[in-house]
């Protein structure tokens, strides 16, 4: 038998059940979307887009939709011109909970119970009505909330995983609780479709519905020890929540965006590290190592690069280097950390404990203990000037934002999207495009005539601007600071979110570029500290947390 | 640097650290506008859409110089009551237009989307929710909105009436065209009447109410006659026009100003010369600000807009004597409202109306609606006979133009119609 997939908590799935349907939530994540495409828009929610791809290839038969969303209405009007289905309906709730929208959604159950049921030749089953009513037990133990748009199974799999505490999914469909009280015990069709309509109206509120101020309940619970909250690309309802939440809420949040594939699980990886790392101790328990020659080192494996650090039993830096990453993670470091030893004049031995971090650090054997470059980054920028309390990292693939506490500590992080915009990678495929390289690129733009506004930050788009720019003989030093400033802009956008403060160091490779880092302090309206080792910041933080695993007493 | 740069540039820097002087200067500016338009309107306009950018700006002005007088709105909502009750519209959509237009967008949406709103959120709801936000936009008397058409207004004009501390009104419009429907929004728009009431302590006369929906109904059947009037003529056009008469058609349905509006329309088809050129009917809003559609349809003898799918709203065939459900019916039966055939079915009708060529079906970057739309709306178009370019932009924020493709798609599309041969006269 056919399953019916559903995808919003408004469906009126006991009454499905009563007459017959095999009820599931559609919540999978799909490779790609070839097939969504070819029907639909690009920019459409990647959720949208899933449930498209799922039925165009042929998993789903039966779908019962709400008018959840300006997306979830075209999916309607696209699967019913698609003929793939052989049993499609949308519901049309209402956004209000008061008495005309109830009698409204009996309409609404009426004329759905009457389709389903000339469609599947079934009759209402009162019985099977009452037993599909099934109260949600909740467990009563400190746990983590993920809030905001739906996610994904292979997604929430991925962050309970991932975190110190069990994780209960609050997103959109999932927070159903219908249910919790069951049906009278008497009572015709009617009278049971009238009750009925009122528990699916009970429910906490979902964003669309025009008073929801209910929802404040789901990040007030005294059990919750911290909040990732999810938003899709292209859904738009849950950012006004998170402008919300990000001001009330009392525990640590993480926020991240996925589209529905898990193409950018990489980078999601590393905030889901970082986050677990801020909000549980677990990963500080290290082994305890005992001190032998008094040599710790640190290595972080970036996109570009990969430094190493070498610290003596003192904490003073033996040396530092920076290699290019090359093919492979686990290559590169290995010969990262060489050439650091052949530099000290050690041998691998020397070494009492190793920390690894960077993108590529789950992929290096070598490591004692791997730390994301989020926390390494932190402890190494308050080693170099402990009145640190905003580390700005531009690096070639992601630009991050990290705010200090007085001891070093993360208070609070942000990471750019998945797309290069305001990353190294950026200002290298401009440098590509200038015909110019990213070395003269950084001396250039200090001296401008023109302030020359680049207005897109898609890189793509940015080199057709700068492509008709340099077409209207445009001075490169006006266009190289039209550059700085679109990626200032952007990062300045990263700091404030982060709620960024003096004093603020900059990180990465990026900080090497003296005419963006003057625009970036003109953004701000404040100076930024570039040490001579900021490139080596997050391998120094490495190196300082394989210091914490060697007893020294 | 044009002197539009320098002003928008001027009002972006003031909105940071003095916004009631940058309010100040977005106000002279566009009162100085207004007083071009007054004393030296564009010749190459009909006299009709002269006095309609003097409406337009007579209109965006009012909120600025009496915003205690005014109430923020979305752009469906039916305004009659609000006229009803003495306040002017003071509409999301067009202010970030004008806002657009005024080269100050730019440091509006950056400010949204610092404040957390997502990036891919309509630029309309953005620009004017970053203005609010930079203290830009001055307090309105309340906020009325509808659900209609668009997720951005349940989440816009919630989060601005909480900003600002004034009452807020939402009309929840279902999809599907019933009478019971009709019923349902009729007994919201009596609690609109109640809270309108209250918030002004006028009260609204019934009779007032019913002749005012009586104009809006002319209003209708007079812009549906000259939509088929100007099949067989050419009528300059420039960009905003039709996109101002998108707005007006909603805004100020019911006013005498807009019905005055038809009238000359009405006059001025009967003195406009053949036809010339091709036909362009547009569907969702027009990106005014881009070079490379002025070029090819603004003021061109070879190809025009004829329409704007925004200012027609639904067949005008409710009766004002029952105001509410009059109003009711345009929201239920609004051509924007349900599925999306409805909406596709009321534009192939409307261009073949306005003799249309072609048709350019713009997906505005954040509306989902009609993104969602587009490979239905190509295949139902073109079944018709209307050939029709799915043109993706921004009606509003310039980064996400792409100009060059835009230049290229619409050329192309305009050749493809040149080689189809002849012009289709209706």
């Amino acid at each position: 038998m056919n399953k019916l997939y559903y995808v919003c908590k408004y469906t009126p799935v006991e009454l499905l059940t009563a007459l017959g349907a095999d009820c599931a939530n559609l919540n999978g994540m799909p490779q790609g979307f070839d097939r969504a495409d070819q029907i639909a828009h690009p920019n459409l929610c990647g959720f949208g887009k899933a449930v498209l791809e799922q039925v165009m290839a042929g998993e789903v038969k039966e779908l019962v939709l709400v008018n959840c969303c300006d997306t979830i209405r075209s999916v309607y009007d696209i699967l019913a011109d698609s003929g793939k289905l052989d049993f499609l309906y949308l519901m049309d709730m209402l956004r209000s909970d008061g008495t005309c929208s109830r009698e409204r959604t009996v309409e609404q159950l009426r004329d759905l119970a009457a389709a389903y049921g000339v469609y599947r030749g079934a009759a209402f089953d009162i019985q099977a009505f009452r037993r599909a009513f099934q109260p949600v037990e909740r467990g009563m133990e400190p746990y983590i909330s993920v809030l905001g748009a739906r996610m994904g199974k292979q997604l929430y799999d991925m962050v309970s995983k991932a975190m110190p505490y069990p994780v209960e999914n609050d997103t959109c469909v999932h927070n159903r609780s219908v249910g919790e009280a069951p049906p009278p015990e008497d009572g015709d069709f009617d009278s049971l479709m009238d009750w009925y309509a009122g528990e699916l109206l009970r429910q906490l509120p979902c964003m669309r519905m025009m008073d929801n101020t209910g929802r404040k309940q789901l990040y007030r619970h005294p059990n919750l020890k911290g909040i990732i909250y999810h938003t899709v690309k292209f859904c738009d309802f849950y950012s006004f929540e998170y402008m919300q939440v990000k001001q009330e809420a009392a525990v640590p949040l993480l926020k991240i965006e996925s589209d529905y594939t898990l193409q950018s699980s990489g980078q999601l990886l590393t905030r889901l590290d970082a986050f677990a790392e801020r909000i549980g101790s677990h990963w500080q328990e290290g082994m305890e190592k005992k001190m032998g020659k008094g040599y710790f080192a640190g290595i972080d494996s970036g996109s570009t690069s990969t430094d190493v650090v070498i610290l003596d039993r003192d904490g003073r830096i033996v040396t530092g280097v920076i290699l290019p990453t090359g093919a492979g993670a686990a290559a590169g470091a290995e010969r990262a950390l060489e050439e650091a030893l052949s530099h000290a004049g050690l041998k691998r031995e020397d070494i009492d404990a190793m920390v690894t971090t960077g993108y590529g650090r789950t992929a290096i054997d070598q490591g004692d203990k791997s730390i994301t470059e989020i926390t390494c980054h932190a402890r190494g920028a308050y080693y170099l000037d402990p009145a640190v309390r905003t580390v700005i990292d531009i690096g070639g693939q992601d630009s991050k934002v990290i705010r200090l506490d007085e001891n070093g500590g993360v208070v609070n992080f942000v990471m750019n999207d998945k797309c290069a915009a305001g990353t190294g990678r950026f200002l290298e495929m401009m440098a590509r495009t200038m015909e110019t390289s990213l070395d003269q690129m950084s001396h250039m733009g200090l001296k401008y005539h023109e302030d020359i506004t680049i207005s897109s930050m898609c890189t793509v788009f940015a080199e057709s601007e700068v492509v008709s720019l340099i077409a209207q003989n445009k001075a490169p030093d006006d266009i190289v600071h039209g550059l700085n400033k679109a990626v200032a802009s952007k990062t300045a956008a990263l700091v404030k979110r982060v709620g960024g403060e003096e004093r603020y160091m900059m990180t990465g490779g990026v900080s090497k570029n003296e005419s963006l880092v003057k625009t970036l302090e003109e953004k701000l309206g404040a100076a930024l500290v570039v040490d001579e080792n900021a490139q080596l910041c997050g391998a120094l933080g490495a190196a300082l947390f394989a210091m914490d695993m060697v007893d020294r007493s | 640097m044009p002197i539009v740069d320098t002003f928008g540039q001027f009002v972006e820097k003031w909105c940071d650290t003095a916004p009631q002087r940058a309010r100040w200067l977005l106000k002279t500016g566009w009162e100085a506008q207004n007083l071009k338009f007054r004393f030296l309107p564009d010749r190459r306009l009909i006299p009709a859409d002269r006095y309609l950018a003097r409406l337009m700006m007579d209109t965006m002005l009012r909120p600025l110089q009496h915003p205690e007088q005014c109430a923020i709105i979305s752009v469906f909502t039916p305004c009659e009551l609000l006229q009803e009750a003495g306040l002017s519209p003071y509409n999301a959509e067009a202010f970030s237009c004008y806002l657009s237009a005024s080269r100050a967008e730019r440091g509006l949406l950056q400010q949204a989307e610092n404040a957390g709103v997502s990036e891919t959120l309509c630029s309309y709801h953005k620009t004017f929710l970053g203005a609010a936000q930079k203290g830009l936009l001055p307090k309105p008397r309340c906020i009325v909105y509808t659900s209609l058409m668009c997720d951005a207004n349940l989440l816009t004009f919630r989060t601005l009436a909480q900003m600002y501390g004034v009452p807020l009104f939402a009309i929840d419009v279902p999809l599907r065209q019933t009478e019971d429907n009709v019923k349902y929004v009729a007994g919201q728009l009596r609690e609109l009447a109640a809270f309108l009431e209250e918030v002004t302590g006028r009260k609204i006369d019934a009779q007032s109410l019913r002749t005012r929906v009586g104009v809006s109904r002319r209003t209708l059947e007079k812009f549906q006659r000259f939509q088929r009037l100007r099949a067989g003529r050419y009528i300059p056009e420039d960009l905003v026009s039709p996109l101002y008469c998108g707005m007006t058609n909603n805004i100020l349905l019911g006013t005498p100003q807009e019905e005055k509006y038809v009238d000359m329309l009405l006059r001025d088809v009967q003195s406009a010369p053949p036809k010339r050129g091709k036909h362009i009917y547009w569907m969702h809003t027009i990106p005014f600000w881009s070079g490379a559609v002025n070029d090819a349809l603004s003021f061109s003898e070879k190809a025009q807009i004829v329409g704007c799918e925004l200012s027609q709203a639904c067949p005008p065939d409710f009766d004002p004597e029952e105001p509410y459900e009059a109003m009711a019916h345009r929201l239920v039966y609004h051509f924007l409202n349900g599925s999306v055939n409805r909406r596709i079915e009321a534009g192939i009708r409307h261009a073949k109306e306005a003799g249309a060529d072609g048709v350019v079906w713009f997906d505005h970057w954040g509306c989902k609606h009609t993104m969602g739309a587009a490979q239905l709306a190509k295949k139902q178009f073109e079944a018709q006979g209307l050939p029709l370019l799915i043109l993706d932009g921004d009606g509003c924020d310039r980064s996400h133009g792409g100009e060059g493709q835009t230049a290229t798609r619409l050329g192309a599309f305009l050749e493809m119609l040149d080689q189809a041969g002849g012009t289709r006269d209706e």
